[in-house]
């Protein structure tokens, strides 16, 4: 009976030193399950938002049927036809995705009250952390699938993808990050999941265009590089950088006058790189910040 | 913390002089605790007096505004260590022996048990290979295995409620903080609760449980700690303070009593026991619980005076059924009667 205690109490202290994980280990530990289970968590939000990818496509698909359908020609470069199915609709998809994942990633657990179930078994930097590298790699296939289904129409059109796609895509997932980045702070300072989301695209399809044509009408000199809107520009004119990355506009005011103002068409690669790298650090810094201070209603 | 704390085993838990405040606002005001080796430790408050608070101190939600929290340190699962002081970077190793259930939690409601409980086991570092098996025997013990793979967007709260004092013990900690977790179940849930709670006393648990529910709290607790205005007020077992109150309640039930004349039977009774109550004339009173269907009488706690009713009672004929000195009877006039003293003491 000693001898069985003793064997038990053996099993049970070998058991507990494997569970004491401390420092970094714990920490990717735990934030390796938080990422697995946020996956599985948002398995029907993730096939929602394929399913309007889809749909997306398909949309631009009929468009373009139509037009050859009228005898309008394809364009004679692939890549041309392949950046028309990135005009108008695709920024809309990259912010209605984001604000999909991102949306909830922080108003949830006030929202819900979730945080008093998760926060004393794991710490609030681990959480970020693990839901931002899940909900941002659903996020990311989904942006993905968009170019698989381009690029499968362009290889069934013109036989050949252009491999300057990849660095389309490439761009198109960081500037994705950083739209999810506006979300997830938007999602920090929100009372519920779906204000944080009509909040991220109200902001995104009125306020950042308004902004930029009032900047364009007052101060069209100056390169809109301020406004995160603007780097969406880059995914496609990667493919082929317009000189000069402006259009002078001319149009007449008053009796005879003539107003002139600049249409800036792309940031140039520096200027878009460190432009999205700092949108995203100090959104996430922000979210963060906001995040480890914000308290549950019941708090205090 | 002097050696004479680490030396004694039975404390797990410390609080010494916990203060928090929230800007002119004392939420939580020097409260000293200890809380041994398994037992039930109750803590009683009014709604706003300081139980969550200080639960969430206890967790590292809340940083303490003055004073520490002390957590006695687990031997690879055999045994105790020191009593150490808990602070933000050896709080992984001191909360995962313990198991909290802050207020009614949410749950993400497209999920299952099985699937939240796995993550909130792999997050305290529960054996992954265990872990299907602990899920099912915690559900099991709780009545709920057929419900494992259920969403549980379709559970009732009781169920919710189950779910949430499991995923407290899914990592089989020593110690488990239970935060009014009676609130707004039915009285089948609550004596589920309650049943449930036990359950865990036997397997030699020590268990921390708030509540404003006076009688759960007395029909469980070991000792009880009374909070109020962020202030502990009383900290004992249940007999001490209720002798110290001089005052205690008797229940009894009289075989084919006529419920409609229950007045006129109050009347009489007060005749009959009123002289051996011990209790000065104004302060006594008899009443009657439709629900039990039992009487209750005040008297000053003596085993003499208990008699002395019981026998005046069986002198007069009448034929009792039931006769009991309840555990927690009084707790509710106790508890107004400190809180009350307590609240005339902060405003002078």
């Amino acid at each position: 009976m000693i001898v069985k205690q003793q064997l038990e109490d053996e099993e049970k202290m070998m058991e507990m030193k494997k569970r004491k994980k401390t420092g970094i280990r714990r920490n990717l530990t735990q934030i390796g399950d938080t990422f697995t289970f946020e996956l599985r968590k948002n398995m029907i939000p993730f096939i929602i938002m394929m399913i309007i990818t889809a749909l997306m496509f398909t949309l631009f698909l009929i468009l373009q049927t139509l037009q050859e359908v009228q005898d309008i020609p394809l364009p004679e470069d692939p890549i041309k036809y392949f950046a028309s199915y990135f005009q108008f609709i695709f920024g809309f998809l990259v912010v209605l995705t984001a604000a999909g994942f991102a949306g909830s990633i922080i108003a949830e657990d006030f929202q819900k009250q979730t945080g008093n179930l998760l926060f004393p078994k794991i710490s609030k930097s681990r959480l970020f952390i693990g839901r931002i590298m899940a909900r941002f790699l659903m996020n990311a296939v989904c942006i993905l699938f968009y170019y698989i289904l381009v690029s499968s129409i362009t290889f069934i059109k013109y036989g050949e993808i252009p491999t300057a796609i990849l660095l389309s895509l490439a761009w198109a997932l960081y500037y994705t990050f950083a739209l999810f980045s506006m979300v997830t702070f938007v999602s920090s300072i929100m009372r519920s999941t779906s204000a944080s989301i009509i909040a991220s695209i109200f902001l995104y399809l009125l306020i950042f265009t308004m902004i930029a044509q009032i900047m364009n009408f007052l101060a069209g000199g100056v390169e809109p590089w301020f406004l995160l809107s603007y780097y969406e520009n880059i995914i496609t004119s990667i493919l082929n950088m317009p000189e000069p990355r402006y259009n002078l506009i001319t149009f007449p005011i008053g009796l005879g006058g003539v107003r002139e103002f600049y249409r800036w068409i792309t940031p140039d690669v520096p200027t878009a790189f460190w432009g999205i790298f700092m949108y995203s650090t100090i959104f996430l810094i922000l979210a963060f910040a906001r995040y480890q201070r914000r308290q549950s209603k019941s708090e205090g | 913390m002097s050696q004479e704390y680490n030396n004694n085993h039975e404390i797990l838990i410390k609080f010494v002089n916990l203060t928090k405040r929230f800007g002119d606002f004392i939420a939580v005001s020097n409260v000293n605790l200890e809380i041994k080796r398994g037992e039930i430790v109750g803590f009683l408050g009014p709604n706003g007096a300081g139980k969550s608070t200080t639960m969430k101190l206890m967790a590292q939600l809340l940083k303490p505004t003055e004073g520490e929290v002390w957590i006695r340190e687990s031997r690879n699962g055999i045994g105790y260590e020191n009593l150490v002081k808990l602070t933000n970077h050896n709080k992984d190793i001191l909360l995962d022996n313990i198991g909290f259930l802050i207020e009614s939690p949410a749950f993400y409601g497209n999920l299952s048990p099985r699937t939240i409980l796995k993550y909130f086991g792999k997050l305290k570092g529960y054996p992954r290979k265990k872990l299907n098996s602990r899920i099912e025997k915690v559900l099991g013990m709780m009545g709920m295995e057929e419900w494992i793979d259920n969403k549980i967007k379709t559970f009732s709260k009781g169920m919710r409620q189950k779910i949430g004092i499991a995923s407290a013990i899914i990592h089989d900690p020593d110690i488990i903080v239970l935060d009014e977790p009676q609130t707004g179940l039915d009285p089948k849930a609550r004596k589920d609760v309650r049943d449930f709670i036990f359950d865990l006393k036997k397997m030699g648990k020590t268990i921390f449980l708030s509540s404003h529910l006076l009688y759960e709290i007395g029909e469980v607790a070991d000792r009880i700690a009374i909070i109020n205005n962020g202030e502990i007020i009383a900290f004992d077992t249940l007999d001490n303070l209720e002798a110290k109150s001089e005052k205690s309640i008797i229940q009894f039930e009289i075989l084919a009593f006529q419920e409609e004349k229950v007045q006129s039977y109050i009347e009489e009774l007060k005749k009959v026991i009123f002289p051996v109550t011990g209790i000065d004339v104004t302060a006594q009173w008899i009443k009657y619980n439709s629900d039990s269907r039992r009487f209750q009488v005040l008297f000053d706690g003596k085993p003499s005076n208990q008699f002395k009713i019981l026998k005046e009672l069986i002198y007069k004929g009448y034929e009792i059924i039931e006769f009991s000195v309840p555990k927690a009877g009084l707790l509710e006039d106790l508890f107004i009667e400190l809180t009350k003293k307590n609240t005339i003491k902060m405003e002078e």
